[in-house]
């Protein structure tokens, strides 16, 4: 066995079921210390640590929470890999830290048991004790500690309760030696597994036995055997089983029944289960869930959450706004006139602060999902909904990396790792971007503040504009539904999926979680706009500003600006209120000429012009199929060119509280003075962004999850097609209704 | 109430029907898991295991059950069935 260790680096693997609180006390141990990464190869997320103790560095890893130490894919093989030292990229742990909830103590031990079997000194902590003792549950720590023969460690993470005796603890068991192997099995299965390891040289025990128990392709790859050693061996198990079958052990029944009935003795005497009591709890639960009650609080929750990224983000969305546009007074008030001004002024500050500004409404919607998940809330929603799910061929497990998908896809892609079948993970994958994610909310705030009335019903709390927010998610999912229906009847051929889940226990959601995850995503967004949105504004301002129009071109033009200029002034000394502003809007209309001259002729409206026939079923002129053009890497770039070629730095009037770029796009015109958007287009513009796949940074996580390009090529490819047919759809049918 | 009644004996041999018929707050042991290998072997592995105790929560399909102080939520379909042991005495 394992021989005590005094090397001066130990390595402590955190092992548990899910919802044990097993990462909130990998959290408190090892503080900021924290590195995420991936495992090369599989879609397992790194997670290490550090931590000081007594002078002694402690690599800490967290492994992924699971059932069961039987891997049912490479993602899986990589924990049983960690644990038994078998990786290059993770010294072998000194020490397995194995983390139960009080309050299912029983079915925490199966997992337990396996890690008694690997051949490294196992430390337990028990953790939710106060959750378990309001279900009734006691456990006696010594006597348990003393029937499992490893130390027990009751713990409170959040609190840092016991944090230091489970350290200490560790630190014993590490200097000490690993246990000795159970003897769960009987007899006769013990036999086979000794015959076989006979045969399998060098490889850990603890595998042959998994071997034996149940086909595992994944530790078959890793024995590195050639062709006929391998069917060699296949044969060997298969002829084991059988005798083992003869015997009245089947397999892999044998397992589960040999370690429960080991958990049974461990725990006989040691776990004391008073009456349980029905708690408010569980009839608030029972509300929840159940299928006409739950599924309107389910409806309710989302649209409050949604309206409050509205209404709770104005404010802050109004001060961002107004420094931007201090920013660019400043600017160009300050530099001298010419491209640099303009470059700053109308392009830098203009697109990036049309950006910018969202950042509080996906920040808002972030931490209200985080919300949700952590209290447990989430796993009700995915139960409710599998109903509807299994409709379209999928299964309630596809629900929440859908739903976190309204925040981001990119977190929504890698959330589909839980889900086991690989069609159905694929299938949830490429609907995944149909969702409207915060990163749409720009654009859909814009022109719905722009262009969509704000008329309420029934006393206020029914707006249409939520109302039309709500539908342009609504044309996602029921797109997505359509397109997930169509692919698990074809490419991803499949019948219902399999649905097993636990459900949490509900509990106060962690805000150090929540503000982590709104921090990580204010910076994903914020980062953007410092790279990808900070370059395509000013190459878009570019491709806007120049070539400048000719003087030949300008002189007649500057001519009539000049003339109507010298009318307002006479106007002005005259003192006739009409007649000044009469001259002033003749100024503003040559003014307003001269800068559609001036961008019809830059490369951008050359290049805009040349795709216009394309857009114009759209309902689109050269500006919008421009700027559409130029947000595929990231949608939310059309709203930082919009700002450019609208350049909202300039003369939008200053009357009311409106954002200053939802008055620029209401009064944009088309060169012959009529409106360039009207409630048709709006929307169409609005439907082919929330058809779209316009975006690389998903697309290249999806490349990742998948390991390869097919899936985010046809991701691509699907949903711009129907972005367009959407797009032309709404508008047509839009200027029908309305005409 | 069912749910209140004490556990039966191992002796005592309740009537098996699928779990898929409890109504909620009724309970049961679990007698026997049938279906596709793999996904009896995951149920087995959550606790779904001979003898464990099992109450109805939430009944339907998929259904919410009580396993040991956890909730478990499962579609009950061709896939997997789970067959539980009545209390002898109703």
């Amino acid at each position: 066995m394992l021989i005590a260790s005094d090397k001066s680096t130990w390595t402590i693997a955190l092992v548990g079921n899910p919802n044990t609180g097993k990462s909130t006390l990998f959290g408190a141990l090892s503080g900021v210390n924290q590195r995420t990464g991936n495992y090369p190869g599989v879609t397992v997320e790194k997670k290490t640590g550090e931590v000081v103790h007594d002078g002694r560095r402690w690599l800490l890893v967290d492994l992924p929470g699971t059932y069961s130490l039987a891997p049912r894919s490479p993602d899986e093989m990589v924990t049983v890999d960690v644990l038994l030292g078998r990786r290059r990229d993770v010294p072998p742990p000194d020490v397995i830290v194995c983390v139960a909830a009080a309050g299912n103590l029983w079915r925490n031990l199966y997992l337990v048991s396996q890690a008694l079997e690997l051949g490294r000194p196992v430390v337990l902590a028990l953790t939710m004790n106060d959750l378990a003792e309001n279900d009734g549950v006691r456990v006696d720590v010594a006597a348990l500690a003393d029937r499992l023969g490893i130390p027990v460690v009751p713990i409170h993470p959040r609190r840092g309760e016991g944090l230091e005796a489970l350290k200490a603890a560790v630190e014993r068991a590490g200097a000490g030696e690993a246990p000795a192997p159970l003897a769960i099995f009987p007899e006769e299965f013990r036999r086979e597994v000794d015959a076989l390891a006979e045969t399998l040289a060098d490889v850990p025990r603890y595998l042959v036995e998994r071997l034996l128990l149940s086909p595992s392709p994944y530790i078959e790859d890793g024995l590195g055997l050639d062709d006929d050693d391998r069917a060699a061996l296949r044969e060997r198990i298969e002829a084991a089983r059988e005798r083992l079958a003869e015997a009245g052990c089947k397999t892999p029944q044998v397992e589960t029944t040999a370690r429960y009935a080991w958990v049974g003795k461990a725990t006989d005497g040691v776990v004391r289960r008073g009456e349980r009591r029905r708690r408010l709890v569980d009839r608030v639960d029972a509300v929840l869930t159940h299928w006409l009650s739950g599924s309107l609080v389910l409806v309710l929750v989302l649209l409050v959450t949604f309206s409050a990224v509205f209404s709770w983000a104005e404010i802050p969305m109004d001060w961002i706004d107004g420094g931007f546009k201090a920013v660019g007074e400043w600017v160009s008030t300050t530099l001298p006139e010419g491209p640099i001004n303009d470059l700053i002024g109308g392009g830098i500050v203009a697109g990036v602060g049309a950006v910018v500004i969202f950042l509080p409404q996906i920040v808002i919607l972030i931490g209200l999902l985080a919300i949700l998940e952590e209290s447990g809330y989430l796993a009700r929603a995915a139960y409710l909904m599998d109903r509807i799910m299994v409709r379209f061929g999928l299964s309630g497990r596809s629900f929440i990396p859908l739903l976190s998908s309204f925040a981001c896809a990119i977190p929504g892609v890698m959330a589909t790792r839980s889900i086991e079948d690989r069609r159905d993970r694929l299938t949830t994958i490429l609907i995944i971007p149909l969702m409207s994610c915060s990163a749409r909310l720009p654009v859909y705030t814009l022109l719905i503040a722009a262009f969509i009335p704000a008329r309420s019903y029934l006393d206020g709390w029914i707006q249409l504009q939520g109302l039309t927010l709500l539908a342009m998610y609504l044309v996602g999912v029921v797109v997505a539904a359509a397109v997930a229906l169509i692919l698990k009847r074809s490419l991803l051929r499949g019948g219902a999926p399999v649905f097993v889940m636990e459900m949490p226990a509900y509990q106060w959601p962690s805000s150090v979680a929540v503000v982590r995850r709104m921090i990580d995503r204010a910076w994903d967004f914020l980062s953007n706009a410092g790279t990808i949105i900070f370059a395509v504004s000013i190459v878009m301002w570019g491709l806007l500003y120049y070539p400048r129009l000719s003087p030949e071109d300008a002189a007649p033009l500057i001519a009539r600006q000049e003339r109507a200029a010298t009318e307002l002034e006479a106007a002005r000394t005259g003192g006739d209120s009409e007649k000044i502003a009469a001259a002033a809007t003749a100024l503003k209309q040559t003014e307003d000429h001269i800068a559609g001259a001036q961008q019809r002729q830059s490369l951008l409206g050359r290049m805009g012009r040349w795709i216009e026939p394309a857009v114009r079923p759209l309902g689109w002129d050269w500006r919008l199929g421009a700027a559409t053009l130029a947000a595929f890497p990231a949608r939310e770039i059309i709203v930082s060119t919009l700002g450019v070629i609208f350049d909202v730095g300039d003369d939008v009037a200053e009357d009311g509280n409106e954002q200053r770029l939802v008055q620029a796009v209401q009064t944009a015109k088309r060169p012959d003075g009529r409106p360039l958007f009207t409630i048709p287009v709006a929307l169409s513009v609005m439907v082919f962004f929330a058809l779209c796949a316009q975006c690389v940074s998903t697309l290249a996580v999806m490349w990742r999850e998948t390991g390869s390009w097919t899936w985010p090529a046809i991701a691509f490819t699907y949903m711009t097609v129907l972005a367009y047919v959407g797009a032309f759809l709404t508008y047509q049918i839009g200027t029908l209704l309305i005409s | 109430m069912i749910a209140r009644m004490p556990a039966v004996g191992e002796d005592e041999i309740g009537e098996m029907v699928p779990l898929s018929l409890l109504q909620a707050g009724e309970s049961g042991r679990v007698g026997d898991v049938v279906g596709n290998v793999d996904l009896v072997h995951r149920l087995r592995e959550m606790g779904l295991c001979d003898g464990a105790t099992v109450w109805m929560i939430q009944p339907g399909s998929p259904c919410i059950i009580g396993l040991d102080g956890h909730r478990l939520c499962f579609r009950c379909d061709d896939l997997a069935r789970v067959f539980v042991q009545l209390p002898a005495a109703c």
